[in-house]
């Protein structure tokens, strides 16, 4: 098992190398931030140091695939596994492990794949399983924020108990402050992200028990 | 359940002196019921009973097939099955709470009607705990968090929030085990599909905190 994730590379200036396992991160902030792109560099960064990726998608499940596929150099499909909790019908072939629920509100259903897909990765021998739920905001579309709430409750203490490290993403300008501001509660540590008045994409680091980074200029490639 | 009267727990054995010895084992702490068959099962299933102890192969109709009617009923109830065969995963999926093998050890079944128990609270705990942070997340919302700090009302709010979740996570059990993890989420889920609506705390500060900012 490791110790800490290693998440090097993906902040500008080396603002955040490394997770300790067990952690659950936010990634938060308007729509057209860039959070998704940062989510799944976090989760697919390392990816050939035998860790594995359990990904949750509200979207259509081969997007994200696809996205991951980017960003990895050789995608090892074993080592992958995805829940589409899109709720659509009629499905695109995606050559991993995939594992469908009715719909974004069927919790029940989300915590068996994630139970099945686990015991898949740990067969494969993986050393840390990184889970993105991308994203929160569709979960709290389709649910009230206080069983949301509380299905992260549940849910990052597993990724915490089976020292994994998680990822999720919540668009901020959906939802009313204070829901954000509670549903955030569920994180060690986040990242923050806005536009600048000039149109400059800027982070902030919170939490991982570290002071507050101020805003900084996320570089874009 | 919360009232001080015993848990009630229902027994669903075919083999009569299997199922008094388990009374024997129990009745000192919960209220049993005895149903002998799948049927006699479900007819004494309602919303008083607490956990249900399903013997996988029974007469009539099975421990699976009684589950699926409790689900399908959409009864707030744990549910365990007794089983001689070491069970796979298709137990989670099915939907059970735990699973005891059969023949199971005094202790070990005296522990694992305890976690199912102590489980059945966190969907209230965890509306209680909910309430606090989302009034901490109201506050945050209206003032920064150096202001707040300083605030004997805020640090006391986060002395409560502090305890709360203790009190949550011991009743949560080990989430790194599949079928508690499941189990748990199952827990939350039930409550939605029903009455949440009458349900919500009336105390909790939602939408008010919203032109904070």
């Amino acid at each position: 098992m490791n110790d800490r994730f290693e998440v090097r590379g993906i902040l500008p200036e080396n603002s955040l190398p490394e997770i300790p396992a067990g952690h659950n991160i936010g990634i938060i902030g308007p729509t057209m931030t860039g959070k998704q792109r940062i989510a799944i560099q976090m989760l697919a960064t390392p990816y050939n140091s035998g860790e594995g990726i359990l990904c949750i998608t509200t979207n259509r499940p081969e997007e994200i695939y696809d996205v991951l596929r980017d960003h990895v150099d050789s995608l090892d499909r074993e080592r992958v596994g995805i829940i589409d909790a899109s709720g659509r019908e009629g499905r695109e072939l995606v050559d991993v492990s995939t594992e469908t629920v009715s719909s974004p509100s069927d919790l029940t259903g989300i915590s068996i794949g994630t139970a099945k897909l686990s015991r898949q990765l740990e067969s494969q021998g993986v050393r840390g399983v990184r889970y993105g739920l991308i994203s929160v905001s569709t979960l709290l579309q389709y649910l009230d924020s206080q069983t949301v709430f509380q299905f992260l409750h549940v849910f990052t203490k597993r990724i915490e108990e089976t020292e994994g490290l998680g990822i999720f993403i919540l668009d901020s300008d959906s939802h009313n402050p204070q829901v954000v501001n509670t549903i955030t509660g569920q994180f060690d540590g986040i990242v923050q992200l806005r536009e600048s008045e000039n149109n400059d994409l800027e982070f902030r680091i919170r939490g991982f028990d570290q002071k507050t980074v101020p805003w900084q200029t996320l570089e874009q490639d | 359940m919360t009232d001080g009267t015993p848990p009630v727990i229902l027994i669903a054995e075919d083999e009569e002196s299997v199922a008094e010895g388990y009374e024997l084992w129990l009745g000192h702490r919960y209220e049993i019921k005895l149903a002998f068959d799948g049927k006699e099962a479900l007819e004494m299933i309602d919303e008083s009973v607490d956990l249900v102890m399903l013997d996988r192969m029974m007469p009539k109709l099975s421990g699976e097939q009684v589950l699926a009617e409790i689900r399908k009923r959409n009864i707030d109830c744990r549910v365990a099955m007794v089983t001689a065969v070491d069970p796979d995963f298709d137990v989670i999926e099915m939907g059970f709470d735990a699973y005891i093998t059969k023949p199971p050890d005094r202790q070990e079944l005296i522990d694992t009607i305890e976690s199912l128990l102590d489980r059945a609270e966190i969907d209230t705990e965890l509306q209680e705990y909910h309430s606090l942070m989302a009034r901490k997340g109201a506050l945050l919302s209206q003032k920064a968090e150096d202001e707040l700090d300083d605030s004997e009302e805020y640090r006391d709010l986060l002395e409560r929030i502090d305890s709360k979740r203790a009190e949550v996570d011991a009743n949560l059990g080990d989430m790194g085990c599949d079928i508690d993890f499941v189990g748990a989420v199952r827990e939350i889920d039930d409550v939605d599909e029903g009455f949440e609506e009458i349900d919500r705390p009336p105390t909790e500060p939602s939408e008010k905190g919203e032109h904070g900012k």
